[in-house]
């Protein structure tokens, strides 16, 4: 497989690859690297931050009940604060993954199930659900979604009983996880709402099925009719083919390009609707000829997370404090276990606004070159560049204190040389303008020229 | 054509022609900003507890569900014979007595939401309670009448959602000279100079370019347009003061936006609720009057329209924690100096007549006013921003 084409490959499905594997994968078959990563995902490895003290807290609570206010904020507290070590356990995952896929459709997951809440533990679990299901069977997955604690509180599926139904998830189980807007009418939605009712959990985040509050009666969805549960209703959601092209759609989107090509989804969605087996369906897009085609690569604009984790790959960072890498995620615009609402991030273009881009711009200087960035043209040496790395620190660098492991990137990079450095740092081709510029400076190291790279808009593409 | 008309013409024509420059930028600044109106939104987030902002002091049922909640008659600043506000909004009660402030109560939207994330997005999204949107209504504002990224400016680190718009979003900035620190190192200079038209029009590369361009020359025009201007009034020493000291400062210095965002935390009052909401809306008023003072004192207030809202008022009854649970509908706050109706717009809730949570029924959609201050401050179509008709309200 060439060169260009294990890079894309990466870049989609993972973070970035770094000049030694990629040199190793080429040698390769596509047939052989893609086996390679699916077998390689095969194996789900639960994301789990401490949370025993609160488990045990709730458990204890299925005995006795609530508990008093004082205990009550007590466990609050730390639930915040284990979300917050969730968070940052997420991007740890995410920089070192032993699943590299399974953890990519994980991040894609979770802004297609889209939920927030406050309970840890529920959080964990939902965060767990996804991970697990993030390659399996899409029909389990929306079942098990379903009836993930943290899902029946967001969308209120707890409140949704037989005396007083609540359709917020049949709508947005229809609207936003299957079908798309307009494909149901909204007697679909009352409907299946009733076949919802008696969905809850206990205090320790297992689904509770509440048969006195479920409504018995028979239900007509989408042309059939019958004495409905919430499974079935998802059943027959996937009997709609619609269903399988509306999640080809997005998955097309995410991994491919946000121009969206019907002649390609059509084909994922006959794949696809078939089983409804999600690694099926990434292992066709990634055996495809069409995926490698020339207008996919680095067309995408990378998303906060994806630009972070990137950045991380290229070159270990670690944050000494660990609540400025949740504060970059909010000045970027995407704090994970955060969603804005129901709808998730809109992604693309909407990622950039003028805080968001003169922020990317300055970020891989600011974390990793004391927020400075050599000008030296051609010929010329940055002299002083020590005592100038200072003074910038010093006035534009302090906002993260950050420790990062050049020498890695040094063994990495030993065999590439500093001219060639372009094609391993940015996806897309390099605008004649950047190159123009470029070319007035000098490489004075890998690391000055990377950093400079890394300081363009290409850098943000992938 | 006459000699006399060649004349003027061609007068007419050299003085486009001729003129230095910078007196032709005088002249624009002179004539675009006079009249240039704008409208300042004040978020109140958490959930303000409306029922002890605006007091219904002459309500049993007020005294009745909150045994030790409530404000004392004898402590409640009074506006009419019903209602008054609450002792730490003095401020605010001279805004009141001067005609600069509207009360509209008993605001909120059909099947309110008691989530602060939900309830917040709906307000900010301005969709109904059954829908989600990836775009804010003043984002949708800029996307048709926006000019740049400064035509609507968050106080703020980042953007909220409702300055995000499907095309185009506003700017966010606490601090002009750091925003500006950020974009204007030289290497993305010089990767400026060379741009190239082709280069722009590329898909996504282009936007980003198009973006960075973009946010260096509206972080410039901010930080050197509101550097000429320091406020000479006094500020309460704290965050949100600050923010609306900023807001003034690139207010008085006439920098071309339409929409300023501000926001006030901690209104989420479920414990011990007396000393917190003391504190906030002290906080509140003292900082808007010298807001309103500032903009009286650069000659600008007559073209600022104030408008405060929160996500949700609370339950009428109290807690077992002298505090309040999430509620629905809520007053806000309008205030200016071209107000059609100062005073109490409407009439206060109804607390005999509540749902079934025991929380209010909202009179008066919160869209609706939206609606009245886009067509009639802003002088936009308001249905294209919201997507939707509604009706006009007749504060201003």
């Amino acid at each position: 497989m060439i060169q260009k084409h294990v890079q894309h490959l990466y870049n989609r499905l993972g973070f970035g690859i770094l000049p030694k594997q990629l040199k190793e994968l080429s040698k390769k078959s596509k047939e052989e690297i893609v086996d390679n990563l699916l077998d390689d995902s095969k194996k789900i490895t639960p994301l789990e931050v401490d949370i025993s003290e609160l488990k045990a807290a709730f458990k204890n609570m299925i005995m006795m009940g609530n508990p008093d206010k004082d205990t009550r904020q007590k466990l609050q507290k730390i639930s915040r604060q284990k979300q917050l070590d969730l968070n940052i356990a997420w991007v740890e995952r995410l920089t070192n993954p032993t699943e590299l896929l399974r953890e990519k459709m994980t991040l894609f997951w979770a802004n297609h199930f889209v939920c927030r809440d406050n309970n840890i533990v529920f959080i964990q679990n939902f965060n767990n659900t996804l991970r697990k299901h993030a390659l399996g069977d899409f029909r389990n997955f929306v079942k098990a979604v379903s009836k993930e604690a943290a899902m029946t509180k967001y969308l209120n599926t707890k409140q949704n009983k037989k005396q007083k139904p609540n359709e917020n998830f049949a709508r947005e189980l229809m609207e936003l996880f299957t079908l798309g807007v307009g494909n149901y009418t909204e007697n679909d939605i009352k409907e299946s709402a009733r076949a919802f009712t008696g969905y809850g959990h206990n205090f320790v985040g297992e689904f509770v099925f509440k048969q006195r509050q479920h409504d018995d009666g028979v239900k007509r969805f989408l042309g059939q009719s019958g004495n409905f549960k919430g499974d079935d209703i998802v059943d027959i959601i996937l009997e709609q083919k619609q269903c399988a092209k509306y999640i080809c759609e997005k998955i097309y989107a995410y991994f491919v390009n946000d121009v969206l090509n019907n002649h390609h989804i059509s084909e994922m969605a006959e794949v696809f609707y078939k089983d409804y087996n999600i690694e099926n369906l990434m292992r066709h897009i990634f055996m495809s000829d069409w995926f490698y085609n020339k207008e996919h690569i680095g067309s995408k604009i990378k998303s906060p997370i994806e630009f972070v984790v990137g950045i991380k790959t290229l070159v270990p960072i670690q944050f000494k404090n660990a609540k400025q890498q949740i504060y970059l995620q909010r000045l970027l615009g995407q704090t994970l276990l955060n969603p804005p609402n129901v709808a998730g991030w809109k992604g693309g273009k909407s990622w950039i606004d003028s805080n968001t881009i003169a922020l990317r711009l300055k970020l891989p200087s600011l974390l990793l070159n004391s927020a400075y960035i050599s000008k030296a043209r051609k010929g010329e040496l940055d002299v002083g560049i020590e005592k100038k790395k200072q003074f910038y620190k010093k006035n534009y660098g302090k906002r993260f204190n950050v420790v990062c492991d050049w020498e890695y990137f040094k063994k990495q990079f030993d065999e590439v040389e500093v001219n060639d450095l372009q094609s391993y740092v940015l996806a897309c081709p390099i605008s004649s303008n950047a190159k123009a510029y470029l070319n007035t400076l000098n490489k004075i190291s890998k690391q000055e020229y990377c950093i400079q790279l890394m300081s363009l808009p290409e850098y943000q593409m992938c | 054509m006459d000699r006399r008309k060649f004349l003027k013409q061609s007068s007419l024509a050299s003085s486009l022609f001729f003129v230095p420059s910078f007196v032709k930028a005088f002249e624009q600044v002179a004539s675009s900003t006079l009249g240039y109106k704008r409208l300042v939104i004040i978020q109140l987030s958490g959930g303000n507890d409306g029922l002890n902002t605006v007091i219904p002091f002459e309500n049993d049922l007020y005294y009745k569900e909150r045994p030790s909640l409530s404000i004392a008659k004898s402590n409640v600043l009074k506006l009419t014979d019903e209602v008054g506000l609450h002792p730490s909004l003095e401020p605010l009660n001279r805004l009141y007595d001067k005609g600069l402030l509207t009360i509209i109560n008993n605001v909120g939207y059909p099947n309110p939401n008691r989530s602060h994330f939900r309830s917040m997005d709906i307000w900010q999204t301005a969709v109904d309670a059954n829908e989600y949107s990836q775009s804010g209504w003043i984002g949708r504002f800029l996307d048709y009448y926006g000019d740049a990224p400064y035509s609507a400016i968050e106080i703020n680190e980042n953007l909220s959602l409702a300055m995000k718009g499907e095309t185009k979003n506003a700017i966010a900035t606490q601090n002009a000279k750091s925003l500006y620190n950020l974009s204007r190192d030289p290497y993305f200079k010089s990767l400026q100079k060379h741009k190239n038209d082709a280069h722009l029009s590329e898909h996504n590369l282009g936007y980003l370019y198009k973006s960075m361009i973009e946010a260096n020359s509206s972080a410039k025009y901010i930080y050197e347009t509101s550097k000429t201007v320091n406020s000479q009034k006094e500020y309460p020493n704290n965050k949100f003061a600050k923010q609306l000291k900023t807001a003034a400062q690139f207010i008085n210095s006439h920098l071309k936006t339409k929409v300023y965002y501000a926001s006030l935390d901690g209104f989420d009052t479920h414990v011990n609720q007396l000393p917190v909401q003391n504190r906030l809306l002290k906080q509140y008023a003292e900082g808007i009057e010298a807001f309103v003072n500032d903009l009286k004192a650069g000659g600008t207030f007559n073209d600022t329209l104030i408008l405060t809202f929160s996500e949700f008022g609370r339950r009428v009854k109290q807690n077992a924690n002298i505090g309040t649970d999430h509620g629905t509908a809520n007053n806000l706050f309008i205030i200016g100096n071209q107000l059609k109706k100062p005073g109490i717009y409407n009439k206060a809730a109804n607390l005999s007549d509540l749902d079934a949570n025991g929380d209010l029924k909202f009179e008066i959609d919160f869209r609706t006013v939206y609606a009245t201050v886009l067509n009639k401050w802003l002088e936009v179509n308001d249905e294209k921003v919201l997507k939707k008709s509604f009706k006009q309200l007749s504060f201003i």
